[in-house]
């Protein structure tokens, strides 16, 4: 019951925005999660590497801005997971991770 | 005078020696990303990736005018993330729901 109410009172709960931008943000992460089942043409390479930067430096930012957001953190570390996953799929499509044949397959596909 | 200024923007709370001004500053990335990829044909975008990315944007360009400190970079940032997001979104949804003649006729 008190672990309730201070969630409810929380300066980082769900009467603030602090709590309902990460709420969102989710979409984030959980759209990436849903594109893992997705062949990797459809990785943007550009904007996965992008990520995977922005959150590391978000999760510094939740941690230091006022008030403190763990929810954020959260967000950010969930998301800098499934990112690098991405990426190393697409880094493993384009040929980037030494996988001579795979690079053959592909080139035989575009072809 | 100018010295002045520029030294207290340096020293600004969410000035360069922060991460206040670091990671909004790097998130320019997402949207110079989603510029980058204007060019790639709409049917390698992705639906859920796009949707999150403009509803991020829609929703932190509120956030950022009610954290301590006030991010107004931050705020810009987020603007510019809905607008490439929607943009992408109106390109994917063109191609999906209502393909002309020509992209028809280059599909097949």
């Amino acid at each position: 019951m008190k672990i309730l109410q201070n969630f409810w009172n929380s300066p980082i709960g769900p009467k603030t925005t602090h709590f309902w931008g990460p709420v969102v943000g989710w979409g984030i992460p959980i759209a990436a999660m849903v594109d893992t089942n997705k062949p990797p043409e459809l990785i943007s390479g550009n904007l996965t590497t992008v990520m995977c930067v922005y959150s590391a430096l978000f999760m510094r930012f939740a941690w230091m801005v006022q008030p403190r957001n763990l929810h954020l953190l959260a967000l950010h570390a969930v998301n800098e997971s499934v990112q690098l996953y991405q990426l190393s799929r697409w880094l493993k499509f384009q040929g980037f991770l030494g996988d001579k044949s795979l690079q053959q397959k592909n080139e035989e596909a575009e072809t | 005078m100018a010295s002045s200024k520029l030294q207290a923007l340096w020293n600004h709370p969410a000035g360069p020696k922060t991460i206040h001004f670091w990671a909004p500053t790097f998130k320019w990335g997402i949207s110079i990303a989603n510029v980058a990829d204007f060019s790639k044909p709409p049917e390698k975008l992705s639906y859920p990736q796009q949707i999150a990315v403009t509803c991020t944007g829609i929703v932190w360009s509120r956030y950022s005018t009610v954290i301590t400190p006030k991010n107004w970079n931050l705020f810009s940032v987020n603007v510019a993330m809905a607008g490439t997001g929607l943009y992408q979104l109106s390109r994917k949804i063109k191609q999906d729901y209502f393909p002309d003649t020509e992209a028809v006729v280059a599909k097949e």
